[in-house]
C-alpha cells in the first residue's frame, strides 16, 4: 500500500510550496496608525487628528489636579472610602509627606507631572507634523505653532506648580536624551518666552485658525481669540514670577473684560462617551462615599449673603463621613457647580483676570484701580463693595480672600500656589483632619531613576 | 479493581495442575489479555512459552494462540507499564484469560521528549513528570486540570487566585523565567497549543478595581474536562523543553487525551454529587458601645447606638461572612465514556455535565464537554488520528475582590458593615448601607457576573511509515490542530442599586466578545537506525503557530429598569476593541544514541522565529545536550538490591516570547467634543527587542530498590535567564513613560526530591507511598536599569522590589529607610513544599488515597484584614494588647505602627487536598443482580481541600487579586473564599 505514503507526501510537498510555513509577515499595528504615519508629509486631517489629541492632552491633568492640588491648599476634601490613603496620604496625616512615589502621584508623578508632559510632548509633534507637512501654508503652521505652544506653556505650569522649588526640565524634545532641571524661576521665564514665541506666531497666522476645535474654544477658536487666551495666561505667569507691570500689560491683549460675564473664558469640554464625562460632577445627595466635599473651612470663612457659597456649595442631606485611622472627616457639603456631566469645565476665565489686575494693582500701590477691579468681584458675588483698609498688605489680604471663593476648586489649586506665593501655607487649617500642609513634591522616582541610568550609560 | 477474580482465578488454577498429571503433549493455548484495572483489551503483550523460544504478540483484540510443545507450560507475559505476569496452561485449559496489572513503578512508561518521539522514562536524562489519569482525576473530582495537578510535580508552585468556581490557577515551574510576563507554562493538549489566557471579563471595570488583572477571571484550561486526560507530562524547565524553543521559557505541560483500545466496546458512566462548603472564616468582631464610641466621629455616635440597642434588644446581629460565604454549594458531574475499535479503527467518545455551585449564591460553574478521538489504520504503514473536542463553559463568578467606589465586592464591602446593621431586604427593598457605597445583598441578587465559554479543538496527527528494514525505519509524521474560543462575557450592575442610584447615569452594563484562534502545523521526519548495539534516533522537523485574537467590549450606562440589553441605554459606549495577531516558526533536529539501554545521550537543536521579535526573521537557536546513564544495566554491577542508578545530566535552552505591541510605536484614538484625535504614545516601541531567554542545566539520579518497588529521585538545577523584558521608565519628562528593555537576568536554582514506593504488598493490603520536597530560590544577578517596586498598590501597602542582588519576589514597604529605600518586609516566594501521597487497597475492594501538602513559608501582602481594620470588623479589633489605650485595630504592629509591614503575613500552610474512599463490588454479586450487564461498578466518597491549617489570618493563604502574575500575585484583596469539597461517587463500567 505504498499510494498512500506517496499521495501523503506528495501532497505534503506541494502544500510546502504552495505556502510557504517558514515566512511569518511583518507586524504592523492592526489598531493604530504608527507615530511616523505623520513625522512627514501628514495630510490636513492627520494635522486636525493630532489638534484634537492635544486638546484632550490638555484635559488630562483635570482629574488629579483638582482631587489633589486643592485638597493640599484644604479648598476640598476627596473623600474615599475604597481607599484611606485620598485621605491619610494626601491631607498629609500622622505626619506623612511626599516621597518620590507618593500615594495617587506614583513613581511618575502621574496626573500632576507625567501627565502635562504628555501634552507638551503631543504639541511638540503636532508642530513638527505641521511644519513637516507641504500641504499647509505657512501661515497655517504658524497658527498651529502658536496654538501649540500657548497650550504648552500653560501645561508647564503645572509640574512646575508641583515641584516648585524641586525645579523641572524644560527641554524635553529628544526622549533618551531630556534637558537638564532648571529652577522654579527659570522654568517660568521659559514658559514665559515660550507664551511669547507663540503669540508671535499667532501674529503671523493670518485670522482665522485653519482647524477644527471643540466647543470649549467658543469664542476663541480664531487667531484673535488665541491670542487674547494666550495672553490670559501669560498674565497669570507674570502674576507668578511677581512681574504685575507684565500682568497688566498681558491682560490688556487678554480677553479680560470688566464688564463681561465673570465665567467668560476657554474650557475644557466634556461629553458621554467615546468623550469623557466630567470628573468633578457628583449626583446631589448621591448615597455614595467616594465624593469631593467643600473643605469645612471654606464652609466657616463664608461671607454672610455671597452669592457664590449659595452657587458652588450643596448642603446635602445627609453628610458623608468617612473614618481613616487618623481622625474620621464628616463632609456636609458638595460641588454644585457642575448641573450635568457634560458641563464645561472654564481653564481659565474673566473673573481670574479682574483678580489679578487687582492683585497687580495693589501690588503696584494703585490702590484705588484695585479696590475697583475688587468691587467688581463684590458686587458680582452680591456682598457689597470693599469698605476694608487701602493698604497693600490688607488689598492683598482681600484679594487673596476674593481668590479662595471665586477660583474654588478650579482644576489649578489655586490657594495652594496663592498661599505658597505669599509665604502663608502655615495659615491654611488643619485642626479638621489632623494633616500636614504640604509645601512641594519631590521629584518623581522615574526622574531620579532616569539621571541614574543616564549617568550609568 | 480486577485482581481479585485474577487471584481467585489463579489459586483455581494451581489446585487444578495440582491434580491433573504432567504428560508430554502438544496443544495450542489460546486466550485474552485485557488490563486489570479498566478491562481494556492489550494489544502487543509478548507472551512465551517459559524455558522456550516459543514467543507470540497479542494482537488487538488483546487476542493470542501460541503451540506448546508440552501437557503444561507456564505463560510469561511482558508488556511495557505493566506487571511481567506469568500463567500455567495446559491442554485441557488452554483457553485463559489473563488480567495484567499495571506496574506500581512507572519506569518503564513512555515520556515524550521529542516533538516527534518518545523514551522510555528509565532512559530519561530529565526530571519530567508523569501524572496518570488515575493521579490527577483518581481520587476526587476537581474542576480544572490545573487544580488536579496540586502536590503532584515537584518544583510547581501552583497557586488558587480566588475559591470561585470555574478555575483560577497560576502555575509556576521551578521559579521564575520573566520578570513580566505571567510565567506560566506552553500547554500543550494532543499536538495542539491551546490558549491557556486568562481572558477579561470587565468585572474589575464596572466595579471600578481597575485593569483586566483584577477581574478575577479564570485562565482558559478550566475549559478541558480533565477526566478526558489520558495523562499530563510536565517539562519543567529548558532543559526538558528546549525542543520547543520560544514559549517554552516556564516548562511545557504536554496533555494527552484519552484513545480508543481494540476490543469489547466499554461504556462507563460516573456521577459524581458533592457538597462545598467554606474552607475558613477569618470571623468577624462584635461591638459595645464603648467601641462604637471609639470607632465612630463624634457626629454619628448617636445614631450607631441607637442602631446597636435596637439590635441588642431584639437579638439581630448578622455575622455577614456566614450571610454571604457560608452557603452550601451543590457539586453535580456525570461523565459518560464509550471506548472500543477493532483492528483498523478504535475510538474514545466522551461527554460530560459539571453543574458545580458556588458557596456564593448565584455563583457557579457548568461545563458541557463532548469528545471524540478516533484512530484509524488506513494502510499497514499509515496511521490517521483526529481528536475533536467541543467545549461549552458557563461561569458565574459574582462580585468579591477589590473595587473602587462602587461597592460591589462583598468582601470589600461588608468589612465596613457592623453586624448590628441588617443589610437584607424586608419586603424586596433592600436597605440603603450607611457605612460603603453599596448593599451587597442587592448586588448578589441581582448583579451579573458571567462568562459564556463556546470552545472547539481539534487536532489531527497522521503517522507514516515511509520504509522498513531490519536496522532501520523512517517515519514520518505531520500533525497540528485548531484552538477556536468564543468568550462572551457580560457584568451587569442594575440600576436600582445603591450606588447606581447615585449616579448621573445608573446601571451599567459591559458585555464583551472575544475570539482566540490558534492554530499549529508540525512536519518531522523520524529515523531510527541501529548500528550493532546503539540504537540511533534522529528527527528533522519544522513548527509553525499562528495565534490570532480579537475582542471587542460595549458598554452601556443609564439602563432602562431591569434591563441587560445596551440599546436600553442612555449612554451607549464602545468601550474598547482590540485585534492581535502572532506566527511563529520553528525548526529543529534532534538526534538521540542508545548504547543498550546504558548510555543515552541526546543533542538537539531548536531555530525560532517570530514576527513579535525586533527582527521578525530573525531565527534565534536553542541548544540542549543531555546524557543518562544506567548503571545498573551495566555488567559490573553487582549491587543487587539496587536494581537502577542512573545519573543524568541535561542542558537546555527556551526562550519566552515578545509580546504583541513591543515594537509599535502607535498614536492613540481618542474622541473629544465629536471630534476624532490621536495621542502621541506614552510608550514608544523597542525595534530591537529580542525574546527573553533562559538555559537551564539540571544533574541528578534516579535510583530503584528492591526491584524498583522503590524508587528514589533527586534533581538539582541551575536555570538562568536572560534578556528578561522589563518596562525601562524614562524621564517622564519627555512625555514618554516607558519602553521595553531587555536587559534583565535572573538565576533560579533548586532541589526536587521524590521518594515513591510500595510499602507494604500484601493481597489484603496494600500501600503505595510518595514523597515529593521541593524547594526553588530566585535571584536578580543583573537588572540593567535602575531599580524599581512594582506590582501590588504602592510602598505604603506593601510592594516588590526589583533589584540587582535581591530576590523579585521581596516584599518592601513603608517606612522609607532612606529617600526611595524602603524596608524589606517578607518574600512571596515559598521557602520549600512538600508533599506527600499515600494509596491504600484493603480487601482488594477498597482504595483509600490521601494528597497532603505542606508549603513552608512564602508571605502574603493581606489587604482583606487593611480594610477589616479600616471598618473595625477584623475580629479582635477592640482589644488593646500592649494596654496603650489605642485598639489593635488602630495600631497594628510592627512598630513604629502602621507600616506596610503590618500587612505582610507567612503563608505557610498545611493543606489535605484530596482524599477518597472507594469500594469496588464484587463481580459475583454485580452478575447476580444484573447479569453480564455490568462489568464493574465503583462507589466511593471523597473530599477535595478537605482540611487547612495556617495562622494566616485569610480565607486562604493561597491567593491573588491580581490574578496570574510572575510577581505580586500573592496579594489579598477580599477574596471569594475557598470551598471544602465532598463527593458521593459512582462508577459504572458496562
Amino acid at each position: 500500500m505504498k499510494k498512500f505514503q506517496i499521495l501523503f507526501i506528495s501532497s505534503f510537498t506541494a502544500f510546502i510550496f504552495a505556502c510557504n510555513p517558514l515566512e511569518v509577515k511583518e507586524l504592523t499595528d492592526p489598531n493604530n496608525p504608527s507615530q511616523e504615519s505623520v513625522s512627514n508629509n501628514a495630510s490636513r486631517r492627520q494635522i486636525q487628528f493630532l489638534v484634537t489629541g492635544l486638546e484632550q492632552r490638555h484635559k488630562g491633568y483635570v482629574t488629579n489636579v483638582s482631587q489633589a492640588w486643592n485638597t493640599f491648599g484644604r479648598e476640598i476634601w476627596y473623600l474615599n472610602a475604597s481607599d484611606p490613603r485620598f485621605q491619610t496620604d494626601w491631607l498629609g496625616q500622622a505626619g506623612r509627606l511626599p516621597d518620590a512615589a507618593y500615594f495617587g502621584f506614583g513613581a511618575t508623578g502621574g496626573g500632576s507631572y507625567a501627565t502635562p508632559y504628555q501634552a507638551i510632548k503631543q504639541g511638540l509633534i503636532l508642530i513638527d507634523a505641521a511644519n513637516n507637512t507641504p500641504l499647509l501654508t505657512v501661515q497655517e503652521k504658524k497658527a498651529v505653532e502658536g496654538f501649540s505652544k500657548t497650550i504648552m506653556a500653560y501645561q508647564y505650569l503645572i509640574p512646575a506648580n508641583f515641584l516648585y522649588e524641586n525645579g523641572i526640565r524644560t527641554d524635553i524634545k529628544d526622549p533618551l536624551n531630556p534637558g537638564p532641571v532648571r529652577s522654579y524661576t527659570a522654568a517660568l521665564g521659559f514658559i514665559d518666552s515660550l507664551l511669547t514665541a507663540g503669540y508671535e506666531d499667532l501674529n503671523n497666522a493670518g485670522t482665522t485658525f485653519p482647524f477644527t476645535l471643540t466647543a470649549g474654544f467658543n469664542g476663541f477658536n480664531d487667531i484673535n481669540g488665541l491670542k487674547r487666551m494666550n495672553k490670559a495666561i501669560a498674565a497669570r505667569v507674570a502674576i507668578y514670577r511677581k512681574d504685575w507691570q507684565g500682568a497688566l500689560t498681558a491682560l490688556n491683549l487678554s480677553f479680560m473684560s470688566l464688564t463681561g460675564s465673570l465665567t467668560a473664558g476657554p474650557a475644557h469640554t466634556f461629553a458621554a462617551p467615546p468623550d469623557g464625562f466630567n470628573p468633578l460632577f457628583y449626583v446631589l445627595d448621591a448615597n455614595i462615599n467616594t465624593i469631593v466635599v467643600v473643605h469645612p473651612s471654606v464652609l466657616a470663612d463664608t461671607t454672610q449673603g455671597d452669592a457664590r457659597v449659595a452657587a458652588k456649595f450643596h448642603k446635602r442631606t445627609a453628610a458623608v463621613t468617612v473614618t481613616t485611622d487618623a481622625t474620621p472627616l464628616v463632609g456636609t457639603h458638595q460641588d454644585k457647580r457642575w448641573s450635568v456631566n457634560t458641563a464645561p469645565m472654564p481653564f481659565i476665565k474673566n473673573e481670574e483676570l479682574i483678580l489679578i489686575k487687582a492683585e497687580a494693582h495693589a501690588q503696584l500701590n494703585q490702590n484705588t484701580d484695585a479696590v475697583s477691579a475688587i468691587n467688581i468681584i463684590r458686587t458680582a458675588a452680591k456682598i457689597g463693595n470693599y469698605t476694608g483698609a487701602s493698604t497693600k498688605d490688607a488689598l492683598i489680604n482681600e484679594i487673596l480672600y476674593q481668590r479662595r471663593y471665586s477660583l474654588w476648586a478650579e482644576p489649578w489649586g489655586h490657594r495652594w500656589i496663592d498661599a505658597r506665593r505669599y509665604d502663608i501655607l502655615n495659615t491654611i487649617p488643619t485642626s479638621f483632619d489632623k494633616g500636614t500642609i504640604f509645601k512641594q513634591f519631590p521629584r518623581p522616582q522615574a526622574e531620579i531613576n532616569w539621571d541614574l541610568y543616564d549617568a550609568g550609560n | 479493581m480486577k485482581k481479585f477474580y485474577f487471584v481467585k482465578f489463579l489459586l483455581a488454577l494451581l489446585l487444578f495442575i495440582g491434580v491433573i498429571q504432567a504428560e508430554a503433549q502438544v496443544f495450542t493455548a489460546s486466550g485474552t489479555v485485557k488490563d486489570n484495572s479498566n478491562g481494556n483489551p492489550l494489544a502487543g503483550v509478548s507472551i512465551t512459552v517459559k524455558g522456550t523460544k516459543q514467543t507470540t504478540t497479542s494482537n488487538s483484540t488483546g487476542n493470542f494462540t501460541l503451540n506448546v510443545n508440552s501437557k503444561s507450560a507456564v505463560l510469561v507475559l511482558k508488556y511495557v507499564g505493566y506487571k511481567t505476569t506469568e500463567v500455567a496452561v495446559n491442554a485441557d485449559r488452554a483457553n485463559l484469560n489473563v488480567m495484567m496489572e499495571e506496574e506500581v513503578n512507572s519506569l518503564k512508561e513512555i515520556v515524550i521528549t521529542g516533538l516527534a518521539s518518545s523514551i522510555k522514562r528509565s532512559n530519561l536524562a530529565n526530571a519530567i513528570t508523569t501524572v496518570s489519569a488515575k493521579d490527577l482525576m483518581g481520587t476526587t473530582q476537581i474542576q480544572t486540570a490545573d487544580g488536579a495537578l496540586y502536590g503532584k510535580v515537584a518544583g510547581a508552585n501552583i497557586r488558587m487566585n480566588s475559591g470561585a468556581p470555574g478555575g483560577g490557577i497560576n502555575i509556576q515551574l521551578r521559579g521564575l523565567s520573566s520578570l513580566t510576563q505571567a510565567s506560566a507554562p506552553l500547554i500543550v493538549l494532543d499536538g495542539v497549543y491551546i490558549n491557556n489566557n486568562t481572558q477579561r471579563t470587565g468585572r474589575a471595570s464596572v466595579t471600578g478595581a481597575g485593569a483586566a488583572n483584577q477581574d478575577d477571571g479564570a485562565n482558559r484550561l478550566a475549559d478541558i474536562n480533565p477526566a478526558d486526560i489520558e495523562n499530563i507530562e510536565v517539562l519543567k524547565g529548558p532543559s526538558a523543553a528546549a525542543i520547543y524553543g520560544t514559549r517554552a521559557n516556564a516548562g511545557v505541560l504536554v496533555i494527552t487525551t484519552k484513545k480508543g483500545a481494540a476490543g469489547k466496546t466499554v461504556i462507563s458512566f460516573g456521577q459524581d454529587i458533592g457538597i462545598g462548603s467554606p474552607l475558613k472564616m477569618m470571623g468577624v468582631d462584635n461591638w459595645s458601645e464603648a467601641k462604637i464610641n471609639s470607632f465612630f466621629p463624634a457626629a454619628r455616635r448617636a445614631v450607631e447606638l441607637s442602631r446597636f440597642q435596637a439590635a441588642t434588644a431584639s437579638n439581630n446581629f448578622v455575622n455577614y461572612e456566614d450571610y454571604f460565604y457560608g452557603n452550601t454549594a451543590t457539586l453535580l458531574n456525570s461523565r459518560l465514556s464509550i471506548r472500543g475499535g477493532d483492528e483498523k479503527t478504535k475510538f474514545f467518545v466522551s461527554g460530560s455535565l459539571t453543574d458545580e455551585g458556588g458557596i456564593v449564591r448565584r455563583t457557579g460553574f457548568e461545563r458541557q464537554s463532548v469528545r471524540a478521538n478516533i484512530e484509524h489504520k488506513l494502510s499497514k504503514s499509515v496511521v490517521l488520528s483526529v481528536n475533536s473536542n467541543y467545549i461549552r463553559t458557563n461561569t458565574d463568578r459574582g462580585f468579591t475582590g477589590n473595587q473602587n467606589n462602587s461597592g460591589a465586592s462583598i468582601g470589600y464591602n461588608i468589612a465596613y458593615v457592623p453586624n448590628y446593621f441588617d443589610l437584607r431586604p424586608i419586603n424586596g427593598v433592600y436597605p440603603a448601607n450607611p457605612y460603603f457605597a453599596e448593599n451587597p445583598v442587592a448586588v448578589t441578587d441581582n448583579g451579573i457576573n458571567n462568562a459564556l465559554v463556546n470552545r472547539f479543538i481539534q487536532s489531527f496527527n497522521l503517522d507514516v511509515n515511509l520504509f522498513k528494514n531490519e536496522n532501520s525505519q523512517l517515519k514520518f509524521r505531520v500533525n497540528g490542530g485548531l484552538d477556536y474560543i468564543q468568550n462572551t462575557t457580560k457584568v451587569y450592575l442594575p440600576d436600582d442599586l445603591q450606588y447606581q442610584r447615585g449616579q448621573a447615569n445608573p446601571g451599567d452594563v459591559l458585555v464583551g466578545k472575544q475570539e482566540s484562534t490558534n492554530t499549529n502545523f508540525q512536519a518531522a521526519f523520524v529515523y531510527d537506525w541501529k548500528i550493532k548495539r546503539v540504537n540511533f534516533n534522529t528527527q528533522v522537523g519544522l513548527v509553525r503557530l499562528d495565534f490570532k485574537n480579537n475582542g471587542l467590549f460595549n458598554r452601556g450606562r443609564g439602563l432602562a429598569p431591569g434591563q441587560v440589553n445596551i440599546k436600553q441605554a442612555t449612554v451607549q459606549e464602545v468601550e474598547s476593541q482590540f485585534e492581535s495577531t502572532q506566527s511563529d516558526v520553528g525548526l529543529f533536529v534532534q538526534k538521540q544514541m542508545n548504547f543498550e539501554d546504558k548510555i543515552i545521550g541526546t543533542l538537539g537543536m531548536r531555530m525560532d522565529k517570530s514576527n513579535t521579535n525586533g527582527d521578525a526573521n530573525k531565527f534565534y537557536g536553542f541548544p540542549k545536550a543531555s546524557l543518562a546513564l544506567n548503571l545498573a544495566n551495566f555488567d559490573f554491577w553487582k549491587i543487587d538490591a539496587i536494581s537502577q542508578f542512573k545519573p543524568r545530566v541535561a542542558y537546555g535552552q527556551t526562550a519566552g516570547p515578545v509580546p504583541f505591541g513591543a515594537t509599535f510605536t502607535s498614536l492613540g484614538g481618542v474622541n473629544i467634543g465629536g471630534l476624532l484625535g490621536a495621542t502621541v504614545p506614552t510608550s514608544i516601541g523597542n525595534t530591537n527587542i529580542v525574546p527573553e531567554r533562559a538555559s537551564e542545566i539540571e544533574f541528578g539520579f534516579d535510583a530503584g530498590f528492591l526491584n524498583n518497588r522503590i524508587l528514589f529521585e533527586a534533581t538539582y538545577y541551575v536555570k538562568t535567564t536572560l534578556d528578561n523584558l522589563q518596562p525601562l521608565t524614562l524621564s517622564p519628562a519627555t512625555g514618554v513613560v516607558n519602553t521595553t528593555s531587555n536587559e534583565a537576568e535572573m538565576r533560579n536554582k533548586g532541589f526536587e526530591l521524590g521518594l515513591s514506593g510500595t510499602v507494604v504488598d500484601k493481597a489484603n493490603f496494600k500501600w503505595f507511598s510518595r514523597l515529593l520536597w521541593w524547594k526553588n530560590d530566585i535571584l536578580i544577578t543583573k537588572l540593567g536599569i535602575p531599580s524599581y517596586t512594582t506590582g501590588a498598590f504602592g510602598t505604603g501597602l506593601g510592594t516588590f522590589l526589583v533589584q540587582q542582588g535581591v530576590s523579585p519576589t521581596t516584599i518592601v514597604g513603608t517606612p522609607a529607610i532612606s529617600p526611595g529605600v524602603f524596608t524589606i518586609w517578607g518574600n512571596a516566594q515559598p521557602d520549600w513544599t512538600t508533599s506527600w501521597s499515600n494509596n491504600i487497597t484493603l480487601f482488594k475492594n477498597f482504595d483509600l488515597s490521601v494528597l497532603t501538602e505542606y508549603r513552608s513559608g512564602g508571605d502574603n501582602i493581606n489587604l482583606t484584614t487593611f480594610l477589616t481594620d479600616g471598618g473595625g470588623t477584623t475580629k479582635g479589633w477592640f482589644d488593646d494588647t500592649n494596654g496603650d489605650g489605642i485598639p489593635n485595630g488602630r495600631q497594628r504592629d510592627p512598630a513604629p505602627y502602621n507600616n506596610a509591614g503590618r500587612w505582610v503575613q507567612d503563608a505557610t500552610f498545611l493543606k489535605i487536598r484530596e482524599v477518597g474512599l472507594y469500594y469496588t463490588l464484587p463481580k459475583e454479586s454485580l452478575n447476580k443482580s444484573f447479569g453480564k450487564l455490568i462489568q464493574r461498578a465503583k462507589i466511593g466518597v471523597s473530599g477535595n481541600n478537605v482540611f487547612l491549617a495556617t495562622k494566616y489570618v485569610g480565607y486562604d493563604p493561597e491567593t491573588s487579586t491580581f490574578g496570574a502574575q510572575a510577581l505580586a500575585n500573592n496579594v489579598d484583596v477580599a477574596p471569594y473564599p475557598s470551598a471544602r469539597r465532598l463527593f458521593f461517587h459512582i462508577q459504572i463500567d458496562f
